[in-house]
């Protein structure tokens, strides 16, 4: 599965109205939750296991992105939550983050889980793009900036 | 018509399912037209390098990931070797590094490849060139013929099988 295959418009939250780095994620894998219909025990498990990673190093990026991730064992499919908060959230990086992009993918298939992040990491570095992301106003608006 | 005028096919193994139907059918040309075989899975360590760079990834993560990666490129060739000898066939494989289309179209001009075999290629959903696939990016640029396996394709399943 590709980047673009795994963008879905219930995985879109536009404005995010979490206020830190943890709720950004709580929030963000809520949808993920809501759509797959998990126990919250699975939820917790996928809260954890980005908590873990971020703990390591924050992947919040120099241009107010950041892209949170995790292996996930067992995972059918891999998922891409996208959020845009208005007021920007302090996410470890040297500016707030106003745009995530939460990523799980299998543990079972590496390649692809690299493929998705190396797809956002390069639609990230056009700043035309970033600054028509950031200043969307629905999750159509978002949705539609990457079918256009 | 004779057969088809391939001596050297290279299959181009990414980790994904499409690849392997992929794998298949080339075993089946290889077979079917007596050319030397070739299967190639390339550890995207350049995608690797600009996870870390754009901040995306941790040195640890990366040195994890380049672990998996290698432990799936063994994983898919032997699996491949093991299908090519299913059928008699000869094989010649290589785990590479760096970027796959770089690598794979490097391959294909020193092996002197006369056909390459790719898994499927990504529904055009998107204009932007930022996220087009290996596979399309190997489509656009080989020097040599290019099959392209559709993933749904049960029935190159099916004629492994028989065959």
């Amino acid at each position: 599965m590709t980047f673009l295959e795994a963008i879905d418009k219930d995985l879109i939250k536009v404005p995010m109205t979490a206020r830190n780095g943890k709720e950004a994620v709580e929030e963000l894998v809520g949808l993920y939750a809501a759509k797959m219909g998990l126990q919250p025990s699975e939820s917790e498990g996928i809260l954890s296991s980005i908590m873990e990673r971020e703990s390591l190093g924050s992947t919040a990026m120099e241009n107010g992105i950041a892209i949170p991730h995790a292996k996930i064992s067992g995972l059918k499919n891999p998922a891409v939550m996208i959020g845009v908060s208005r007021i920007g959230i302090d996410f470890g990086g040297k500016q707030p983050s106003s745009i995530f992009f939460l990523v799980l993918a299998p543990s079972e298939n590496p390649a692809e889980h690299i493929q998705i992040l190396s797809s956002i990491a390069k639609v990230c570095s056009s700043d035309l793009f970033v600054r028509m992301l950031r200043s969307s106003k629905t999750k159509d608006d978002v949705y539609q900036l990457f079918f256009d | 018509m004779g057969k088809a005028p391939y001596h050297s096919i290279l299959v181009y193994l990414d980790g994904s399912e499409g690849s392997m139907t992929a794998a298949m059918y080339a075993i089946l040309l290889a077979s079917s037209s007596n050319a030397k075989l070739h299967a190639v899975y390339v550890v995207n360590t350049k995608a690797l390098g600009d996870l870390v760079r754009a901040r995306i990834f941790i040195d640890q993560e990366k040195n994890e990931f380049l672990e998996d990666l290698k432990k799936d490129a063994g994983r898919h060739i032997r699996h491949t070797e093991r299908l090519a000898a299913s059928k008699d066939v000869e094989i010649i494989t290589a785990s590479l590094e760096g970027s796959p289309h770089k690598e794979i179209l490097s391959y294909i001009k020193k092996n002197d490849i006369d056909l390459l075999v790719l898994g499927p290629v990504n529904a055009i959903r998107s204009r932007r060139d930022e996220l087009t696939g290996e596979n399309d990016r190997m489509l656009r640029t080989s020097p040599c013929p290019v099959v392209v396996v559709r993933d749904a394709d049960d029935s190159i399943w099916q004629q492994f099988e028989e065959v």
